[in-house]
């Protein structure tokens, strides 16, 4: 007895040395590494508002069990600001000083494809779930187990591009499309992937890339009058999109989009002025939060949290790596029964269908499979939801 | 494919009167105090933002919002000044620095107001006028002429009266200014607030033709210092037409080279009109 007292004073007094020695092994840690501020913070913005939601609730709940202990998480966001050097520097951090197993991010292709010679290094070790496109290079390849891509792919038969150009031959069956994209690799992809598309369809295309920044589209909108083309598919965030189609309404270049990246608020903006706006959209939160519970406790706790009004524009974005995908990586530890094995957790991850806001589960690649919304705006602002799963 | 040249000409012409502005208060600045600030592309935001939040959350009409605007980034011109530059008059790398900082501290601070998310105000005029192929939104031909408006009032202020032919002396010779009665303290105050009411004002009417991010100021003083020294740094009128040239080159050079590098083309021009007038096109070239 008197040993047994010594023995829990000598505890007692080691956990009390110790800061957080108690709680060391009930602490999973989660970084981020996502653009939060900087002229393309629009792709990481959602996501990093997300995941503080999902992290929170889990922890007030009183954390999430994995066989016998409970855990919580410990976030540690940090802004990339878009460039890909202080995304580096951010990962080393994340990896080698705070040991964090689990990283969401990047949602920007240039971020990714300059991190990604250093995070492979640590293949085995730790789970990287990103949006980027460029992901899709890399995703499902030997040595690359490391990361998940979190966004449809936009090409292939489950492709969301591949339906949305079906969906627009269907519904106003062009002859010429000109493609008007940010001059970056994640344009450059758009590029690449929807070329092949459009040309397989017979339909014939112009593209044209601007430099990143650019307020003022008059010249190459010039350039793209002189194609005459049905529809202008530009791309590809909001910063950039708002300005594209107002300008192209004004100055008479073309009243007629397709997007597969960006919001419907540039088209809701400048209602009045174009034909037809058709755009990919993962979720159409207005009308989801009246008919799905999920959305709309995501919204009131959005609104709770942050004590701001919600960003409907913005929050389609949260499709990848953002709240649902931390309810998601508990529900992988749980089944894995571990929190540190990651080839286990990732098995279990890739192997789920998670019901949150959206249907989510991942194909052969590692590449995230989940249903979207067609939004068409016509003239006025009417609009039509066409809800797709692929 | 000419009269796609020609309204490009003009869609530079009005374009680089924004550019005009900001060198104005680039060369005015400079030309005052011996710094040059950097931080007034983030007064220009300062001036976007409370344009935007006073027509479209205040619901005020559009030009009291521009005049409230301008007033508001004049206040913190004033406050920038009094807090900061003053401390750094005449020095112009204490100058640099304190403005890069400014320039982090004022982004920052629109990030936590307005987040990423970028506003687009409501259209203030809406439509354009079209003769042939060409075809001009009119908010941006209204734009231009209340630029070129305030950028000849600037001149005219300066050449004419009192105070502006005072602010020519002490740019010229401090010593003998000062020795002449001007007040300069207040004078070197006087122009900051102002080149800072011109950036607020720059980014009223910029409020009224784009979308807003709390990035925006970074590309302007870019092409604001860009449009100055391609002027000749002290030159009034020669800041409008720095900017013209500027913007008509980015505009014209898109769309015969990759829309890509336009920021590049400029620059391109503003290197070899260097090589020949070191001093800029209209500075003098002692």
């Amino acid at each position: 007895m008197k040993s047994f007292f010594k023995g829990c004073v000598a505890g007692g007094l080691m956990a009390a040395a110790i800061p957080g020695f108690a709680f060391a092994q009930a602490t999973v840690k989660l970084g981020q590494i996502e653009a939060q501020t900087g002229p393309n913070a629009i792709y990481g913005y959602m996501s990093s508002q997300g995941v503080p939601i999902a992290v929170d609730e889990i922890n007030k709940s009183g954390g999430f069990k994995v066989g016998d202990t409970t855990y919580k998480f410990e976030l540690i966001a940090l802004d990339t600001r878009g460039d890909p050097k202080e995304a580096t520097i951010q990962l080393k951090k994340l990896l080698e000083q705070d040991k964090a197993r689990f990283v969401f991010g990047p949602f920007l292709s240039n971020v990714f494809v300059t991190i990604f010679p250093y995070a492979q290094q640590f293949n085995g070790k730790f789970l990287m779930m990103g949006g980027g496109t460029r992901i899709h290079d890399f995703v499902g390849k030997p040595g690359n187990d490391f990361v998940i891509r979190t966004w449809n792919w936009d090409a292939g038969p489950k492709g969301f591009g591949e339906k949305m150009v079906d969906y627009l031959i269907k519904t106003a069956h062009p002859k010429k499309v000109a493609m008007l994209f940010q001059n970056d690799s994640g344009g450059k992809v758009l590029g690449d992937i929807y070329e092949p598309i459009f040309k397989a369809r017979g339909i014939e295309t112009m593209t044209e890339y601007f430099e990143p920044g650019t307020k003022d589209f008059s010249p190459v909108l010039a350039k793209i009058g002189e194609f005459h083309p049905d529809y202008l598919f530009p791309g590809y965030s909001d910063a950039a999109l708002y300005d594209i189609v107002r300008q192209s309404v004004e100055g008479n270049y073309s009243k007629k989009f397709f997007l597969v990246r960006g919001s419907t608020g540039p088209g809701l903006k400048n209602k009045d002025g174009l034909e037809d706006y058709i755009v990919y959209v993962p979720k159409d939160f207005e009308e989801a939060e009246k008919k799905e519970p999920k959305v709309k406790h995501f919204i009131d706790a959005y609104k709770a949290f942050y004590k701001r009004d919600f960003p409907y524009d913005q929050a389609p974005l949260c499709s990848s790596s953002c709240y649902d995908h931390v309810y998601m990586l508990v529900a992988a530890m749980q089944k894995a029964g571990t929190v540190e094995d990651v080839g286990k957790i990732r098995a279990a991850l890739l192997s789920m269908t998670y019901q949150g806001m959206w249907k989510i589960s991942f194909d052969d690649h590692a590449e995230q499979v989940f249903d979207f919304d067609i939004v068409h705006l016509k003239k006025g602002g009417a609009k039509e939801v066409v809800h797709v799963e692929p | 494919m000419t009269q796609v040249v020609v309204g490009q000409i003009l869609n530079g012409i009005i374009l680089g009167s924004l550019y005009g502005i900001i060198a104005l208060g680039v060369t005015m600045t400079f030309g005052i105090t011996g710094i040059v600030n950097f931080a007034l592309g983030q007064f220009m935001m300062i001036g976007a933002y409370a344009t935007w939040y006073f027509t479209d959350l205040a619901m005020l009409p559009f030009p009291v919002a521009v005049v409230l605007a301008v007033v508001l980034a004049a206040v913190a011109g004033l406050i920038a000044d009094q807090a900061l530059f003053r401390f750094t008059r005449n020095n112009l790398v204490n100058g640099l620095l304190v403005s890069i900082g400014l320039i982090s501290v004022m982004e920052s601070g629109a990030l936590l107001l307005f987040t990423t998310t970028p506003k687009n105000m409501d259209i203030v005029i809406a439509g354009s006028w079209s003769l042939g192929a060409i075809t001009l939104p009119r908010m941006k031909v209204v734009a231009f002429l209340l630029l070129v408006a305030v950028i000849g009032l600037t001149w005219l202020g300066l050449s004419r009266a009192w105070l502006g032919r005072a602010t020519r002396a002490y740019a010229q010779n401090p010593e003998a200014a000062m020795l002449m009665g001007v007040p300069t303290k207040l004078l070197q105050t006087g122009v900051v607030v102002y080149s800072c009411a011109l950036a607020g004002f720059g980014g009223a009417l910029y409020a009224s033709l784009f979308s807003l991010e709390p990035s925006l100021g970074g590309l302007f003083i870019l092409k604001g210092v860009e449009a100055a020294i391609l002027a000749g740094v002290g030159n009034l009128l020669g800041a409008l037409a720095g900017g013209v040239i500027l913007g008509v080159t980015e505009s014209v050079g898109s769309l015969y080279l990759p829309s890509a590098f336009r920021d590049a083309y400029g620059l391109v021009f503003l290197v070899a009109i260097l090589l020949f007038r070191p001093a800029g096109l209209f500075g003098s070239q002692k």
